[in-house]
């Protein structure tokens, strides 16, 4: 015989109303999170319009860092990146250009290599329109073997650029006759691109005050507007952790969502972007694509979106307790 | 379990509410101050919530002075009270289900608890049924039993009332202070400030008469 198990054990008289301190946390925080939620769809178009500032805020230097990272990925693409072109004296033979090209490619300068014999340089030459007939006119070849080196990027990045170094030793060579260095475009675009990643970090600083600002308004107005609701809840004993609690909820959402509206602002445009840039990039014979945002930097955007919500939030109920404060006092 | 030892207290704007108060109730007892309206009667009942501070002697809640409890103690200690107003300050955009839940919820409770006790306040106050109500829709004498839910919900050792029935009918004030005496019975320290004397009168409690100072 199993005893019966009375289910509905009699209420024990407890005064205490706390259970067990991590359960009340935790349920203060999921009735937190509840009521937070519920609270942004309480004024629907209101919202939608923070989150549309916060994310037109946020979209701008995310756009701005993808434009400077799709410009140094131009730099760095290797059919893009300048070289230096050694031609060689005519007397040098093609087994000596091979070579020295071997040699060459030993260096921690360079990166790589490429022999352009005479032959082919002639056949490169005869390929273009008009010119064809003028070389038939001559009765030997008149280009020398050429070398085409690709230095190093790192070489180019760094803040002691020996180009001229590097030059000067190229032209010491008893095969070398000129050399031609292609480039100090690049490195006047990554001293632009400098600059440039300067004024995307000030305007991100900027724009990102300003979602914390929208926050922080945003919920200063909740917080007017629920002013009865928190002295009353103050009256029946709320901490001012329970009382900041769903606003600082309400802030992580504002950013979070404010944070994907902004991805999805950024996604459409690339995606508007696509097809005139990858156009232009088989004028010039590249295979160039824009890159987009990769999930690492969404899930940053994301965590700092949402980070700048609960700042934004934290501070605007905090002023408002910090004065509440005073006049209970 | 209460205590008053030569309190004053005297506003900012320079009004003397009250002055040397000495009183002290026992645990378990229910007692009613009444005297003229200005007579210090509200500010009494605030002393023993932390709403206001005395400028002059000291509050003791079981041996233990007020001025004691630091800023972060207020709201622990706030949470053994059940404070009714005359106005019974209710939240209008909430169920009176959630009204009531609302102490309940601060102090970290699950939903089947709260659920549980909100319902056994409902009944208590002769509103079963009522819980999805909004405040809007119930009488003056409705909302103030929703204010008492919410005061009683977490059973609070000390029951502070303002003019419960400041303005309910007579038959209506007659029933809830029946319920303070219930609850007095299951063992709090119930405080009641009314200017009803004929309704005190009836209760047969102890009364403190307030003298307005001048």
């Amino acid at each position: 015989m199993t005893t019966p198990t009375n289910k509905k054990v009699a209420p024990k008289r407890n005064t205490s109303t706390t259970a067990n301190p991590f359960s009340a946390w935790w349920n203060q925080q999921a009735s937190a999170i509840k009521f937070s939620m519920e609270r942004l769809w309480f004024n629907p178009a209101s919202t939608w319009i923070t989150l549309a500032a916060i994310a037109i805020a946020l979209s701008l230097p995310t756009s701005l860092h993808l434009l400077l990272k799709n410009m140094q990925t131009l730099t760095a693409d290797k059919r893009e990146v300048p070289t230096i072109t050694l031609f060689l004296k005519q007397s040098v033979s093609e087994q000596q250009a091979k070579d020295r090209a071997e040699l060459l490619s030993e260096l921690p300068e360079i990166d790589n290599v490429r022999v352009v014999t005479r032959e082919e340089a002639l056949a490169d030459f005869r390929k273009i329109t008009g010119f064809a007939q003028t070389l038939e006119t001559l009765d030997a070849n008149p280009l020398p073997h050429v070398l085409i080196l690709t230095p190093r990027l790192s070489l180019l990045g760094g803040e002691d650029m020996d180009v001229e170094d590097l030059s000067k030793k190229l032209k010491a060579y008893s095969e070398v006759d000129d050399l031609q260095i292609d480039v100090e475009w690049v490195q006047r675009l990554r001293g632009i691109l400098r600059i440039a990643e300067r004024i995307v970090l000030v305007v991100s600083i900027l724009l990102g005050m300003t979602v914390l600002l929208v926050v922080g308004n945003t919920i200063r107005l909740d917080i007017e507007n629920r002013k009865e609701e928190i002295r009353v809840t103050q009256l029946i004993g709320a901490t001012n952790a329970y009382i900041r609690r769903p606003f600082i909820y309400n802030g992580i959402w504002l950013g979070l969502f404010g944070g994907v509206l902004s991805l999805v602002i950024v996604h459409v445009a690339l995606l508007f972007l696509v097809e005139p840039v990858t156009q232009l990039a088989k004028l010039y014979g590249s295979t160039f694509t824009l890159s987009g945002i990769d999930v690492l930097m969404t899930l940053q955007i994301l965590l700092a979106s949402s980070v700048l919500g609960v700042i934004g939030s934290w501070l605007a109920v905090g002023r408002y307790l910090w004065q509440s404060d005073d006049a209970i006092k | 379990m209460i205590e008053f030892k030569q309190v004053s207290k005297k506003y900012p704007t320079g009004q003397l509410a009250l002055y040397n108060i000495n009183l002290t109730l026992e645990a378990g007892e229910m007692v009613f101050i009444t005297g003229h309206s200005g007579a210090g009667k509200s500010t009494l009942l605030k002393l023993v919530a932390m709403l206001e501070r005395p400028t002059k002697g000291e509050v003791l809640i079981g041996g233990r002075s007020l001025s004691k409890l630091g800023r972060s103690q207020i709201p622990n200690y706030r949470r053994r009270i059940g404070f009714i107003f005359q106005d019974p300050h209710l939240l209008y955009d909430r169920t009176v289900f959630d009204n009531i839940a609302l102490p309940l919820r601060i102090a970290g409770m699950g939903q089947s608890e709260t659920r549980r006790r909100v319902q056994a306040a409902l009944d208590k106050v002769g509103l079963t049924g009522r819980e999805n109500t909004f405040p809007l829709m119930l009488s003056a004498g409705e909302k103030q039993r929703v204010g008492i839910a919410r005061a009683m919900v977490n059973k609070p050792t000390i029951i502070l009332a303002d003019e419960p029935t400041g303005n309910l009918d007579p038959e209506l004030a007659q029933d809830i202070m029946f319920t303070f005496a219930q609850f007095n019975e299951l063992g709090a320290t119930v405080m009641i400030a009314s200017h009803d004397h004929a309704l005190v009168e009836r209760m047969k409690k102890r009364t403190i008469v307030l003298q307005k100072v001048d």
